[in-house]
């Protein structure tokens, strides 16, 4: 999982946003929308409309669930983890779903593309570009910093199929970036 | 360029972004609605979480090597159709097959209402609802 980037001084918000307290949650967000709508953005392919939507789904749900959370983690990595969860069940909900491989023959075999530098704009158009099965483990493992391990548990399959997905994807946002370059 | 620097690259682009809008208020509006879980849920998986889902998996395989075994046998001749809940056939074969699917699907969205967000749990409820049509459609046709 990757580090906890926020501060853990948030704990007295979150026990009183638990209880109920609409300002206190207005802080949380503040502190953590940046982080929340980043990893939802890009789960989502920069399509912005629908990263805001993401991001409004993720805090709703997490105040719901705010009671029965236990402060074993930090609050800003449960809530980051809850949010990417929200972005999946959309992907799955929109028809593609990530547990399945079965647009595996769209993926190119990534043979010998090389690998190759890329503006910043050119690999978020690439990224935008994958399906969205493919672009979620590419984005979880290679952006987000998820071990195949979490990806297998959270999109419910094994780590082999992930890192057989994770490869496939490699190969076809290299392939995009090499028909730009 | 090696898979290092690639990887690296890749990592650059994870930071936080700060939305167009300001979300907020619309999510303020919607909290208005949106009611807070009285009963404390676990915030990981839990044993019991865990239990269910095995317990769910397991109902699920059950009934399908169940559902495959009476599929392989005679077409049943007296069968009825009904609503999805509680629905039994008139011929034992399915009814058993009907029983316990109802029983998978309750039990599932019982884990559901647990762990909501699990992708798994929810699979194995489309595929014993999945099931439970192949069977209507099975007591349908021989009926």
């Amino acid at each position: 999982m990757p580090p906890v980037s926020t501060a853990a001084h948030d704990s007295d918000d979150v026990r009183a946003a638990a209880a109920g307290d609409r300002h206190a949650f207005q802080r949380l967000y503040t502190l953590h929308v940046g982080r929340v709508y980043g990893a939802l953005q890009r789960l989502a392919g920069y399509d912005h409309a629908r990263a805001e939507d993401l991001t409004q789904e993720a805090f709703i749900r997490a105040w719901q669930k705010l009671p029965g959370f236990r402060h074993e983690s930090a609050f800003g990595t449960w809530l980051y983890r809850l949010a990417v969860n929200v972005a999946l069940m959309d992907i799955r909900a929109r028809g593609a779903d990530p547990v399945s491989v079965r647009d595996d023959e769209l993926l190119p075999d990534p043979g010998e593309t090389p690998f190759c530098a890329a503006e910043r704009g050119e690999l978020e158009q690439a990224i935008s570009q994958l399906p969205p099965r493919a672009r979620a483990v590419l984005v979880l493992h290679d952006i987000e910093g998820w071990r195949h391990e979490d990806i297998g548990d959270e999109l419910g399959m094994a780590v082999g199929t992930s890192k057989a997905q994770l490869h496939r994807a490699r190969g076809l946002l290299r392939k995009a970036l090499g028909e730009h370059s | 360029m090696n898979e290092f620097e690639w990887r690296r690259q890749l990592r650059e682009l994870r930071e936080p972004v700060a939305p167009n809008r300001d979300l907020w208020p619309a999510i303020d509006a919607a909290l208005d609605g949106a009611t807070q879980a009285v009963t404390p849920l676990p915030a990981r998986p839990s044993r019991r979480r865990r239990w269910l889902l095995g317990a769910g998996l397991a109902a699920s395989l059950l009934v399908s090597g169940g559902l495959g075994w009476q599929l392989l046998q005679a077409p049943p001749r007296n069968t009825s159709t009904a609503a999805t809940s509680n629905w039994k056939p008139a011929d034992p074969r399915l009814a058993g097959a009907a029983i316990e699917l109802d029983a998978a699907r309750m039990e599932l969205e019982l884990a559901i209402r647990q762990a909501p967000d699990s992708a798994g749990l929810q699979r194995l409820l489309r595929r014993t609802e999945q099931q439970q049509a192949q069977l209507r459609h099975l007591a349908d046709r021989a009926s």
